[in-house]
């Protein structure tokens, strides 16, 4: 099924995308702490919390909210020396980040959307430990806005500033660990109206809010500072929400793959229809599995568990039909059956296997009364996981009568996607009233280049080639490449440097992403002195990553490139001249080249190309 | 028609428009509506078409009597195996909710919501619930100590185990300290409250309820503050009420103990929520001593704070005061020149009492001559007495006291060390 070709228009797709950027600002959302991760190691105190569920301001409890909250977990936070009372939820907010305000205006206005005159800052309830305080802190902005696509316009409904959460470190015996470095670092939602057709068109539209992003130079770059959720729904099938997706390169298989998985569900469901199918009620099955070979069967019912089974009618052959690449009805039924703790779930379109024996599978029809048309699914594990899975199973089979069922899905690595939860319903908000409303002014942020203008521009006016200016635009360390040519550095040379030099090191196993930003400028400073050659720059970057406390001056001594002034060079070339006598009085400054880069060795990199070139050609002019 | 808060409508402005329900506003020049999303959001009123599309259907008038649960489920069972403890309420955070005027947080519930809002506590023991006052605790005056300390008298006389107090955190020291002076209580009476409002799934209203309703049950019969005893959920601090001092403007355990170990502590994170004393910490056990309540005090009290530079006009106004309490500098002293109108108003018939400002430690003014022409002017020194606690008491003693000045000098209800022994 995998290599069949859609009609997305026949088919009636409908997408949208939700995009989460990181802001890059100095500090974060409600705090002055600083927006740097850190590593769990370096927490220097722990801080154990519980949630409960609270009211509204219209009295009304959060369902979704009330039930996370039945099992009484514990938190714990990890706080570094960078973490403040606010992270804590010992301390009241401050007010909303100018900074963060005027980045977030910024993108408005490259979404061409309009800020709202007065922006209210709600808390959204969120208990499931990811904010100490219980709620994420979000500010609707911008509202009715669009960008531009090959296959037309891509509305865009609204876009929050919001805190982004604290990130989960682990589960431990009591509930999760979460660490406070991330928690509050600003961050944008965009959301756009559902006007994708195509999964090109959903590609291409992650693609251009993603520039757009960037464009502002004030967006985090790296793992995990963008997220990238899309919703699908084909005409005969449901809303699905999927989760996750890393990398915008996903974009487009995710969309295709979720056509077709709802596609095929929507066959699976005529047929179905046709055939009559009905699920029965779940069975204690056990005995049929005595002294089994199966070791997943024998050992829940070593432990004590039981096999739990349910027949589907006229279900056969369907169960295990593909609806997506290496993905069944039946794994459906099995992520249904692991969100109630379950392993998993057997079904007798993939048996006998597993160690269940042909002479086990006709038993098992007869102790659920299933006959040839029909399937039966079985989940083995303590009794109490077995019956909630079994039951969830059935639920979703029954469902699979029906068509595709709306819910939240989570995107696999392969373009894939697995079943998740049900989608959330309305969430609810209400008024943050430690921090008072704000009246944004768009009109006092400036609209920044695009990336790609600003590639033109470094083609036109920096005379770099086409590719380089757009590696240069459109890679991390543009706003630093801006900071370098402001500061006098050749722009040529600047680009090639941050592109082409630093991935040359990084293939040599040379740690550069420890490079800091102040490092590099110290490095430039140095070449525009002419305290350091360009040659030795490659020297000094790797002396720097693999000891980031030296400062560049250091690094260069250390790499043993400092201080080679032009006598030292004419030394050097008079030695080398001197040594090759012979040559330069038979071929004059035919000689040059050679010499040239006998004298570039002695120096080692401790000088300027140009330098030494003038100076050997003088002594060669002397001497012939 | 003016739509107003609680309508459903339809705002127009430039190219956007906003559907949903209309909210009150905290100024004149915004409208704010709650989009069906749920977000609130304001626009500008002179720039926006309104057009209202259906009355009333929110009640967003008054959050506290809207909710139609509130009247049910008041019926709460008895169990003659459970202990009764009173919970006396007189607002601040620990039970309040989000002001849609105001925009702030304010006291909405009376003691029964706080069962409602605190479900832990259900099974701990059997309730009752009474309200001296709605109030944030920075408007409390002695008027309502008075009117609470009648109100835990008469709860303890109708049977009550254990008295739970809620209280505002901002002047809960003062209250406390009222309490130990004017009541002889065979019970526990316990103070508790929240640093982070009710409103928030993260507020310490709910471990600090608990911990109270438990330590209410305890042996030990005094006048308690029960608050956090860190900045996580694991357990809270036992302080006597005339010891504690609010240390911390925001932080759950801000409330602590000076110049001593705290009387005893709950454990909250075990799982089992457990009430234990300090080692060799002598407190009065229950039943140890006959009701009693005392409960004037006299409001023509005073308590000043000297610093460098003060003027001496800030003591004018203290003529014709019953009590001054001094808050002096180090071992307890005033700027040389004041000393002169310090002993004007002992003349005239004020007793005047020297605290330190240094909060730890005790005062003494037989060390310098300014301590000495003081003692000389007639200025009684409290000893280690917390400034504040010191206030309270003078109001008591100046009401109840054969010798105002001399009690001031004695140990009244645990505010007054014998010697200062070094804790940590």
């Amino acid at each position: 099924m995998t290599d069949r070709e859609y009609d997305y228009e026949e088919l009636g797709l409908v997408a949208g995308l939700e995009i989460h950027q990181q802001l890059d600002t100095a500090t974060k959302l409600f705090c002055g702490s600083p927006t740097t991760l850190r590593e769990p190691e370096e927490a220097e105190r722990t801080i154990t919390r519980y949630l409960h569920p609270t009211k509204s301001e219209l009295g009304e409890v959060d369902e979704a909210a009330l039930e996370e909250s039945q099992v009484e977990r514990e938190f714990e936070y990890l706080a570094y020396d960078t973490t403040c009372l606010v992270e804590e939820d010992d301390e009241p907010p401050a007010e909303l980040d100018a900074e963060a305000l005027d980045v977030a205006m910024q993108i408005a206005d490259l979404l061409d959307l309009t800020v709202v005159d007065e922006a209210q800052v709600m808390r959204k309830i969120v208990i499931d430990g990811s904010n100490t305080s219980g709620f994420q802190r979000s500010v609707l902005l911008g509202q009715e806005g669009s960008i531009e696509t090959d296959d037309g316009s891509v509305g865009i409904e609204d876009m929050m500033l919001e805190e982004e959460s604290a990130k989960r470190v682990e589960e431990t015996d009591e509930g999760v660990r979460y660490s406070l470095d991330r928690l509050g670092i600003p961050l944008v939602e965009i959301g756009t109206s559902p006007d994708v057709r195509s999964p090109e068109q959903a590609r291409e539209a992650a693609e251009r809010i993603g520039m757009l992003l960037r464009s502002t130079g004030k967006v985090k770059r790296g793992l995990g500072t963008i997220r990238q959720d899309v919703n699908v729904s084909i005409a005969e099938g449901a809303r699905v929400e999927i989760k996750g997706v890393q990398a915008l390169d996903d974009i487009d298989d995710i969309v295709a793959t979720e056509v077709g998985r709802q596609a095929e569900l929507v066959e699976v469901a005529d047929e179905l229809r046709e055939r009559d199918a009905a699920v029965d009620d779940p069975v204690d099955a056990s005995e049929v599995f005595e002294g089994t070979d199966s070791g997943v069967i024998a050992g829940a019912l070593d432990d004590g568990g039981c096999v739990m089974a349910v027949g589907l009618e006229g279900f056969d052959g369907l169960v295990g039909r593909e609806i997506a690449p290496d993905r069944r009805l039946g794994t459906e039924l099995s992520d249904h059956a692991k969100r109630h703790g379950a392993g998993g779930v057997f079904h007798t379109d993939e048996l006998p296997a597993y160690g269940v024996t042909d002479a086990e599978v006709a038993e098992l029809r007869e102790a659920v009364g299933a006959g040839d048309d029909d399937a039966v699914a079985l989940v083995a594990d303590s009794t109490e996981v077995a019956e909630a899975a079994i039951e969830a199973v059935a639920e979703r089979a029954a469902t699979a009568v029906e068509g595709v069922p709306e819910e939240t899905r989570g995107a696999n690595d392969d373009g894939t996607t697995r079943y998740l939860r049900p989608l959330p319903g309305a969430a609810r908000l209400y008024p943050e009233t430690d921090v008072p409303p704000v009246e944004p002014d768009p009109s006092a942020v400036e609209t920044p280049e695009l990336l790609t203008e600003k590639a033109e521009r470094y083609a036109d006016e920096y005379g770099l080639d086409a590719g380089l200016a757009e590696q240069v635009a459109y890679g991390r360390r543009m706003p630093l490449f801006e900071a370098v040519v402001a500061d006098g550095t050749d722009p040529t040379f600047a680009a090639t440097t941050l592109e082409s030099t630093v991935t040359e090191l990084r293939r040599d196993g040379v740690a550069v992403e420890r490079l800091t930003d102040d490092q590099f400028r110290g490095v430039f400073a140095l070449v525009a002195s002419g305290d350091l050659a360009k040659e030795g720059v490659n020297e000094v970057l790797t002396v720097l990553a693999e000891e980031p406390e030296l400062s560049p001056e250091e690094a260069v001594e250390e790499a043993g490139l400092a201080g080679v002034d032009d006598e030292a060079v004419r030394e050097a070339v008079a030695e080398v001249v001197e040594r090759n006598a012979d040559q330069v009085e038979q071929q004059g400054m035919g000689a040059f080249s050679a010499l040239m880069g006998e004298a570039m060795d002695a120096l080692r990199g401790k000088a300027d190309g140009e330098v030494v070139s003038d100076a050997l050609r003088e002594e060669i002019g002397e001497r012939s | 028609m003016t739509p107003s808060p609680g309508d459903r409508v339809r705002l127009t402005r430039a190219d956007v428009t906003n559907e949903g329900v209309l909210m009150p506003s905290s100024d004149e020049t915004h409208l704010v509506v709650k989009l069906d999303g749920g977000y609130n959001v304001g626009v500008d009123r002179s720039d926006a078409e309104v057009e209202l599309l259906e009355r009333g259907v929110r009640d967003v008038g008054d959050p506290g009597d809207g909710d139609d649960e509130a009247d049910e489920g008041s019926e709460i069972d008895f169990d003659d195996n459970l202990p009764t403890v009173a919970l006396v309420s007189t607002g601040g955070t620990i039970a309040s909710t989000v002001d849609y005027r105001t925009g702030a947080v304010t006291a909405q519930f009376d003691a029964e919501d706080v069962l409602r809002a605190v479900p832990e506590l259900a099974g701990r023991a059997n309730y009752r619930g009474r309200v001296v006052t709605n109030i944030l605790s920075e408007n409390m005056d002695p008027e309502v100590w008075r009117e609470l300390a009648e109100t835990v008298r008469e709860e303890i006389e109708a049977g009550a185990d254990g008295v739970v107090v809620m209280h505002g955190t901002d002047t809960m020291q003062f209250s406390a300290s009222a309490l130990s002076f004017v009541l002889d209580t065979p019970v526990p009476v316990v103070f508790t409250g929240s640093q982070r409002s009710a409103d928030r799934p993260s507020s310490d209203n709910v471990m600090n309820a608990v911990c109270a309703v438990e330590a209410a049950k305890s042996d030990c019969a005094e006048v308690m503050v029960c608050m956090h005893g860190s900045p996580s959920d694991d357990y809270c601090a036992l302080h006597r009420g005339t010891r504690v001092r609010k240390n911390h403007t925001s932080r759950r355990d801000a409330f602590e103990t000076v110049g001593a170990a705290p009387l005893g502590r709950v454990d909250y994170g075990t799982g089992e929520v457990t009430v234990s004393f300090a080692d060799g910490k002598e407190y009065a056990e229950r039943g140890g001593t006959e009701l009693a309540l005392a409960a004037e005090l006299d409001p023509e009290v005073e308590l000043v704070k000297f610093t460098p530079g003060m003027d001496p006009a800030a003591l004018d106004y203290l003529s014709g005061k019953d009590g001054v309490v001094v808050e002096g500098t180090g071992l307890g002293h005033v700027h040389t020149d004041l000393i002169p109108r310090l002993s004007e108003l002992v003349d005239d018939g004020a007793t005047v009492v020297m605290t330190s400002q240094c909060i730890e430690g005790r005062v003494c003014d037989r060390v310098y001559d300014t301590g000495r022409d003081l003692l000389d002017a007639g200025v009684v020194e409290a000893g280690d007495t917390l400034p504040g606690t010191a206030k309270v008491k003078l109001m008591w003693a100046l009401a109840n006291a054969e010798e105002p000045a001399d009690a001031m000098g004695r140990n009244l209800a645990g505010e007054l060390t014998d010697e200062s022994a070094p804790w940590t």
